[in-house]
């Protein structure tokens, strides 16, 4: 059986990393205010969850200014893919297994 | 960490519906690069043809090759993509509404204000129909600029082929760049 990841697993995180492994590897991200409305979560707490997932090397981040407006975009690292699509896996089993 | 069968259950739920929407959102990206660009070429050809009405109905079929030709590439790149998959579908409703257009504008035996009209209104009538599935933004853009494009027709008077320039151009680019942030 798969084993589960800890970082991944908090709701907000398996947010993000889904919305960022539905994207092809070589696309550039989902920035900052669209993963805000995918997931539903605030400002500050869409932050900590990014710098969590970055910390683990699941997630890159990249930040600049577009039109003179700061914009953060996100991507998931080919780790972050990796542990996304184990954890999922492990979700599956144990709905498999019930 | 323990996880129940009904955690899991939902857990999973909710990261197929992320990803639908991230799908439906690359979607409408891609299907709003098409809308401005057919927005700019009809505004283009309609600001051209005022300017130098001899040049028409070249200026139009040149546009509208660019056009076409312009839709395939983008409809190529996005074939690259293992999970968004427009492409053929949408290509052959484009061909059957480009079939229908042109059968139609030749036996219908229209004058070129019917012309102008004919051609807007009848893709807007698709993304009417396409809001069926993707939402019923599109099926507003179709039926209102619809509206504007036939109120243009009958009291836009002059200024009509400003009229339809400003609202099958403007209003396909407009539209466009909504979906490209929807």
């Amino acid at each position: 059986m798969a084993a589960p990841d800890d970082t991944i697993h908090q709701p907000v995180r398996l947010r993000i990393m889904a919305a960022l492994t539905a994207l092809r590897p070589e696309d550039e991200g989902l920035d900052f205010a669209r993963l805000k409305s995918l997931t539903g979560a605030t400002d500050g707490n869409l932050g900590a969850h990014i710098d969590q997932l970055a910390k683990a090397g699941y997630v890159e981040v990249s930040k600049a200014f577009v039109a003179k407006r700061p914009r953060t975009t996100v991507r998931a690292s080919t780790a972050g893919r990796a542990a996304f699509a184990r954890h999922v896996t492990f979700l599956r089993e144990i709905l498999a297994s019930s | 960490m323990t996880i129940t069968p009904d955690e899991a259950g939902a857990m999973l739920a909710d990261v197929d519906a992320i990803i639908a929407k991230v799908k439906l959102s690359r979607m409408y990206r891609r299907i709003g690069e098409i809308t401005m660009l057919w927005g700019a070429i009809m505004l283009l050809e309609h600001l051209v043809g005022m300017a130098a009405p001899r040049w028409w109905p070249g200026i139009g079929e040149a546009g509208d090759a660019l056009g076409v030709a312009a839709t395939l590439l983008l409809l190529v790149r996005g074939r690259s993509d293992r999970e968004v998959r427009i492409p053929l579908r949408l290509l052959g409703a484009f061909a059957l509404f480009f079939a229908f257009g042109f059968l139609w504008s030749d036996l219908g035996r229209f004058g070129p204000r019917e012309l102008s009209v004919f051609w807007p209104s009848l893709f807007l009538f698709g993304y009417a129909l396409a809001g069926l599935w993707l939402g019923v933004a599109f099926t507003a853009f179709g039926v209102v600029f619809s509206g504007l494009l036939l109120a243009g027709y009958f009291w836009a008077g002059q200024a009509f082929d400003l009229w339809i320039a400003l609202v099958s151009g403007g209003g396909f680019v407009l539209f466009g760049l909504w979906m490209r942030r929807a």
